[in-house]
């Protein structure tokens, strides 16, 4: 578990400041090409892009992004290696590697990984409350908005608070077998749930006595909305889309 | 258990989209009826989605040496009702995405469907039926968290044998592949996730009572009388 790293990242992105229209129009383009297009050369183009996005403007250094990368890296190659294994049952079960399936595991793992520098461009560059806020704009109800806004503002405090209990629990040696590790696992979790509960209704009681009667408004900076950059992202879109059809017209 | 970003092809991604929207419109609206109707409600519902998210952050041990995290799609859905939790496990799934890299944009609608309809409902079916057969509290709590993991990794693997035919014996070997491997962690998860969900509802019933009494999972006691 590595907290909400994405997110302390995205917060000191020096993207932070652009519109979350422009960043999203640049990682949900890279996404849709890298699963859209061929593997080669389209994921490999798109996966390029966006690690020097990240890397670069963005402000990723390699160190947070070997920190963030390891969970989709891990979920990504337990597939790829599912989906390169062959099986038959004609007479005996045979698990073998076949070339059909090799190619097709290699392409997957080049999509994947490219999808994933692509969607981590939006994370790495816009905290979540940046999103709320363009959800408001977009005019999707205000009541959804707010419960996926304080179950955001929840998480962060409850993350503290798993942690420090999981930290208590190991140094009252609750995890040395497997029936005491149950019983910490289980108390952790009723004690979450019960400090979700109570934080909530203090949160409710709170705000009833400053009159809240309506959503929980916050201020939203206004955000650098830059037509150039548009333009340059539909170019490079356009780009990646024209060398992998030329690709494949060669070929 | 997710599937990863990227990992399902486009027609694949658009047609679970497709699917699990309905449930999830449906689950808003239920949201939005439940915090018009009692707008405290939605500080709980956040702290509901919260206490989901962070689930993630409980190691469970795994008979395989590994360990992994309960899913609490199961408690979600005995607790808070299964079109809640398909509202609220898209809310958790968009922050895993975005803020753990775990599961992804485009596999949203798969994930979705796995682990905030497919799960919440079939644990919460064991659970009512359970009910109905007057069992045992902790017995209908395990089968239904048990049911609600086997579930969401039975239908991740039906949508990756789906996407990815095996080459020698085609969707139904690929689903025998896939659920073979992830029953390796899953099996044991989901026993595991049901034991600990007997442990946290024994605990919740010691100590959150009147909680759960006014979501309506377990019945109202009376006061007793004591004579003076």
């Amino acid at each position: 578990m590595h907290g909400l790293a994405i997110d302390r990242i995205a917060w000191s992105s020096p993207w932070r400041v652009r519109s979350v229209r422009d960043k999203a129009a640049l990682s949900l383009g890279l996404l849709l090409c890298a699963i859209a297009l061929p593997p080669v050369p389209g994921s490999v183009l798109a996966a390029g892009v966006g690690l020097a996005v990240l890397l670069g403007p963005i402000g990723v250094t390699l160190r947070q992004l070997g920190r963030i990368g390891w969970m989709p890296a891990s979920s990504i190659l337990i597939g790829v290696l599912t989906v390169a294994l062959s099986v038959s049952a004609e007479g005996e079960l045979r698990v073998q590697m076949t070339e059909a399936g090799l190619l097709q595991a290699g392409g997957l793992a080049l999509r994947a990984a490219a999808a994933t520098l692509a969607m981590l461009v939006l994370a790495c560059s816009t905290p979540v409350v940046d999103l709320f806020a363009a959800l408001h704009k977009a005019r999707v109800p205000a009541a959804l908005i707010e419960i996926a806004a304080l179950t955001y503002r929840f998480t962060a405090g409850l993350l503290d608070n798993a942690g420090a209990i999981h930290a208590a629990q190991v140094a009252r040696l609750g995890y040395v077998s497997r029936p005491a590790a149950m019983r910490s696992a289980s108390l952790a979790t009723g004690m979450l749930f019960l400090r979700s509960w109570s934080r909530a209704q203090r949160l409710e009681d709170g705000l009833a006595g400053r009159g809240y009667t309506d959503n929980l408004r916050t201020l939203d900076p206004r955000r650098v909305r830059s037509a150039t950059f548009l333009a340059l992202t539909w170019a490079l879109l356009a780009s990646l889309v024209g060398v992998a059809v030329a690709w494949e017209v060669v070929r | 258990m997710h599937i990863a970003e990227g990992f399902l092809p486009v027609g694949h991604a658009i047609a679970w989209f497709a699917v699990s929207t309905p449930f999830v419109v449906h689950g808003a609206r239920a949201v939005m009826k439940e915090t018009r109707e009692n707008p405290e409600s939605r500080l709980l519902l956040a702290a509901a989605g919260a206490f989901t998210f962070v689930l993630s952050s409980i190691k469970l041990p795994s008979v395989t040496g590994s360990s992994s995290h309960p899913t609490g799609t199961g408690l979600g859905a005995v607790l808070f009702r299964p079109p809640v939790m398909a509202f609220l496990s898209t809310v958790v799934l968009v922050f895993q995405a975005l803020l753990l890299a775990h599961g992804g944009l485009t596999t949203l609608g798969a994930n979705v469907f796995a682990m905030g309809i497919a799960g919440p409902w079939v644990g919460y079916a064991v659970w009512r039926f359970s009910q109905r057969l007057r069992w045992h509290t902790n017995v209908g709590v395990f089968l239904a968290l048990t049911f609600a993991d086997l579930a969401t990794y039975l239908v991740t693997s039906a949508q990756l044998g789906l996407a990815f035919p095996d080459p020698a014996s085609g969707m139904v070997g690929s689903l025998a592949k896939f659920a073979s491997i992830f029953a390796i962690s899953q099996v044991p998860l989901a026993l595991a996730e049901g034991i600990l969900g007997v442990l946290v509802f024994r605990l919740l019933t010691e100590v959150a009572l009147p909680q759960l009494e006014r979501l309506g999972v377990v019945g109202k006691r009376e006061p007793e009388l004591v004579e003076v």
